[in-house]
C-alpha cells in the first residue's frame, strides 16, 4: 500500500453561514500530499487554509468532497491516532509539568494501536512511544531542563516547543500546524524553525503547515501550496527544490530569494486577479 | 486569623479561567514572614482594643442589651464542655451537609456540563432554589423531618449546594478550545477528557465555591437548630434557649464560638486548598 497518499482531498467545498450571506470558504479544492512530506499553506487571511487544516484534522466536515488520511476519513485517523494537532497557541495543561504535558496522550485513547494496526500498511509501525522516548524528544528540543516545569514557568518559545513535542509524541502520520509560530518573536521563531526540522528529520512525518510567513513557508516546506480567497481555492503549487538540511546559509543564497519572489508572485496575482 | 485575606485571587463565578502564574507557583514565603514585623498585626491589636472598649463603655450604659466582656469570659471559661459539646454538634451538622450538598452538586455539575438536556432541565430550578430565603423553608423541614439532625443537613446541604454547582459546572467548561481540539484530534473519550482535562481544570473554581460555602453551612445549621430548639443541642439551640432566659453571656460567648469555628473552617479550606496546588507543583518534582 505505499501507493497510498498520507493526505488526498478531492473536490471539497466548504461554506459558511447560508443564502446570501454564505461565504464560500473552500470552493473545489483537490489536494493530494504524498507521506513523508513537508507543505506549507500559504494565503492571505480568509483564503481558507485554516479551513483547510481543520478538516484534516477531522474538527469540521466539508458540505461536498472528501477528505482522506491515508485512505480513511479524518475521524477514523483520529480514532487511530494517526494525526497530532499544533494549534496557534501551545494549549498546555497548566496544572501538569512538561514532562506529563507531553506524556498524556499516551494515556488517553488507548485503543489507538489497535485500530492503527487495522488501517492498511501501518501494521509495521510500532505503536506508541514510550515514556523515556518523551524525555529524550523533549532533551532534544532543548526542554532537558524545564521538563518537570510547570507551563507558567516556561517562556513563550519554550510553551510552544513543548506543544511541538506533544504532538510528535504522538508519532502521528500527519503532523497539522496552525500557524504555530506566529506569536513568537523573529529569534525564537527562527530557532523553532530549526528544532522542527530536526524533530521532522528524524521522524519523516508528513506535516501541514499554515503560515503567512513566505520566508517561513520556503525555508521549512517541500512544497509551498499557495491560497487565495473569495472563494477560498487553491492557485498554485510549488516544489520547493533546496537541499537539506536547510541552516542559516540559506537565508543569503539566490534559489532563496528566488523561491521567495515566485511565492510573493503568485500570492500577488491571486490578490490582483481577484480585484478585477 | 485573618485567613481570607491572603488568598483573595480565587476566580469568580463565571469569569476568566484562573490561568495566571500565581495561583500555581509555590505558596508565598514573603507574607508568612510578614506576619513577624508589628505594622502587620499592630493595627489589628489596636482596633480590636477600640472595639473591645466601646463594648464594655456600652455595656455600662445599656446593661439590658450588652453583657460585659468579663461575663461573657467567665461563662466560657466556667461552662467551657458545654460550649465545646454544642459546637460539636453544630460543627457535625454543618460539615456532614456540606459534604451531601457537595456531592449532589459536584455530580449534578458533571451532569450538566456533560449533557445539555440535564442542563435545561435541572438549571432553572436551581436558580429558583437559590434565590427561596432557606430560612424560611426551614420549619417546613423540620415538621418534615422531626426533631432529629436530619433537618439540619439537609438546610446545611442545601445552602452549600447552588454555589458549588454553579463554580464547579463553570470549572468544568472554562477549557479553552484550543486544549480541547488538541484531544479532539487524538479521540479523547469523554470521560478521558472529564479526568484528565475539565475536572483539573474545575480544581480552582471549586475551592472558591469551597471558601464560600463552609463558612455558609455553619450559618444552615444555626438557622435550622433555631427552628427546632429544646431538641437536640448545638450553638444554635443554646443561643435560642438561652436570649429566651435573658442570659445575654450565653448567647454572646456562643456567638463568638460560632465565629471561632468559621474561621477555623476557612482555615482548614485555605490549607486543603494550598496543599492541593502544591501537589499539582511538586508531584513532578
Amino acid at each position: 500500500m505505499t501507493g497510498t497518499p498520507a493526505l488526498e482531498l478531492r473536490s471539497v467545498h466548504r461554506i459558511y453561514g447560508f443564502g446570501s450571506s454564505a461565504t464560500n470558504a473552500l470552493d473545489e479544492v483537490h489536494l493530494t500530499v504524498p507521506p513523508g512530506r513537508f507543505v506549507s499553506l500559504i494565503g492571505p487571511s480568509g483564503c481558507g487554509k485554516s479551513t483547510l487544516l481543520r478538516l484534516v484534522a477531522g474538527l469540521e466536515q466539508p458540505d461536498h468532497g472528501e477528505v482522506r488520511v491515508h485512505g480513511v476519513p479524518p475521524a477514523k485517523a483520529c480514532a487511530a491516532k494517526l494525526i497530532g494537532l499544533v494549534p496557534q497557541s501551545p494549549a498546555l495543561l497548566p496544572w501538569l509539568s512538561v514532562l506529563r504535558n507531553v506524556t498524556l496522550p499516551q494515556k488517553i485513547n488507548k485503543g489507538a494501536a489497535r485500530r492503527r494496526e487495522r488501517i492498511a500498511g501501518f501494521a509495521e509501525r510500532d505503536a506508541a512511544p514510550s515514556a523515556p522516548d518523551m524525555r529524550e524528544l523533549l532533551v532534544k528540543a532543548g526542554l532537558g531542563e524545564a521538563m518537570d516545569k510547570l507551563p507558567a514557568e516556561l517562556s513563550g518559545g519554550m510553551r510552544q516547543r513543548a506543544a511541538i513535542v506533544r504532538a510528535f509524541g504522538l508519532r502521528p502520520d500527519v503532523l497539522v500546524m496552525d500557524e504555530p509560530f506566529s506569536a513568537l518573536d523573529e529569534f525564537t521563531r527562527e530557532s523553532l524553525q530549526d528544532q522542527l526540522l530536526d524533530l521532522w528529520d528524524e521522524l519523516k512525518t508528513t506535516v501541514l503547515f499554515v503560515t503567512h510567513s513566505v520566508p517561513e513557508a520556503v525555508r521549512l516546506s517541500d512544497t509551498v501550496v499557495v491560497m487565495a480567497p473569495h472563494p477560498g481555492r487553491i492557485v498554485d503549487i510549488i516544489d520547493v527544490d533546496l537541499p537539506r538540511p536547510r541552516g542559516d546559509r540559506l537565508f543569503g543564497e539566490r534559489r532563496f530569494h528566488e523561491y521567495e519572489d515566485l511565492i510573493r508572485d503568485r500570492l500577488r496575482r491571486a490578490w490582483h486577479g481577484e480585484a478585477a | 486569623m485573618t485567613v481570607a485575606d491572603e488568598r483573595t485571587t480565587a476566580p469568580a463565578t463565571e469569569t476568566e479561567p484562573p490561568v495566571e502564574p500565581s495561583r500555581f507557583s509555590l505558596g508565598h514565603p514573603r507574607s508568612r514572614i510578614a506576619w513577624i514585623r508589628p505594622a502587620a498585626w499592630l493595627p489589628l491589636l489596636v482596633m480590636l482594643a477600640i472595639l473591645a472598649a466601646l463594648w464594655q463603655w456600652g455595656a455600662e450604659e445599656l446593661p439590658y442589651l450588652l453583657p460585659p466582656l468579663p461575663d461573657i469570659g467567665s461563662s466560657l471559661t466556667t461552662q467551657f464542655g458545654y460550649y465545646v459539646d454544642n459546637a460539636l454538634v453544630t460543627l457535625g451538622e454543618a460539615v456532614a451537609g456540606l459534604a451531601m450538598g457537595f456531592v449532589a452538586a459536584f455530580v449534578l455539575a458533571v451532569l450538566t456540563s456533560e449533557l445539555p438536556l440535564v442542563r435545561r432541565a435541572v438549571m432553572p430550578i436551581a436558580v429558583v432554589l437559590n434565590v427561596t430565603p432557606l430560612v424560611a423553608i426551614a420549619p417546613a423541614l423540620v415538621v418534615a423531618f422531626g426533631f432529629g439532625p436530619l433537618p439540619k443537613l439537609v438546610i446545611a446541604g442545601l445552602i452549600c449546594f447552588f454555589p458549588i454547582l454553579i463554580n464547579t459546572a463553570a470549572g468544568l467548561r472554562s477549557v479553552s478550545q484550543q486544549v480541547l481540539q488538541v484531544y479532539q484530534t487524538m479521540d479523547a473519550g469523554r470521560f478521558e477528557l472529564l479526568w484528565h482535562v475539565r475536572i483539573p481544570n474545575a480544581l480552582p473554581y471549586v475551592f472558591a465555591a469551597l471558601r464560600i460555602v463552609f463558612p455558609l453551612s455553619i450559618v444552615g445549621a444555626v438557622v435550622a437548630e433555631m427552628s427546632a430548639s429544646g431538641s437536640s443541642g448545638g450553638l444554635g439551640t443554646a443561643i435560642s434557649v438561652a436570649s429566651s432566659m435573658n442570659q445575654l453571656p450565653v448567647v454572646y460567648a456562643s456567638i463568638l464560638v460560632l465565629a471561632v469555628m468559621g474561621v477555623l473552617l476557612l482555615l482548614v479550606v485555605t490549607l486543603v486548598e494550598r496543599r492541593v496546588l502544591h501537589w499539582h507543583d511538586s508531584a513532578h518534582n
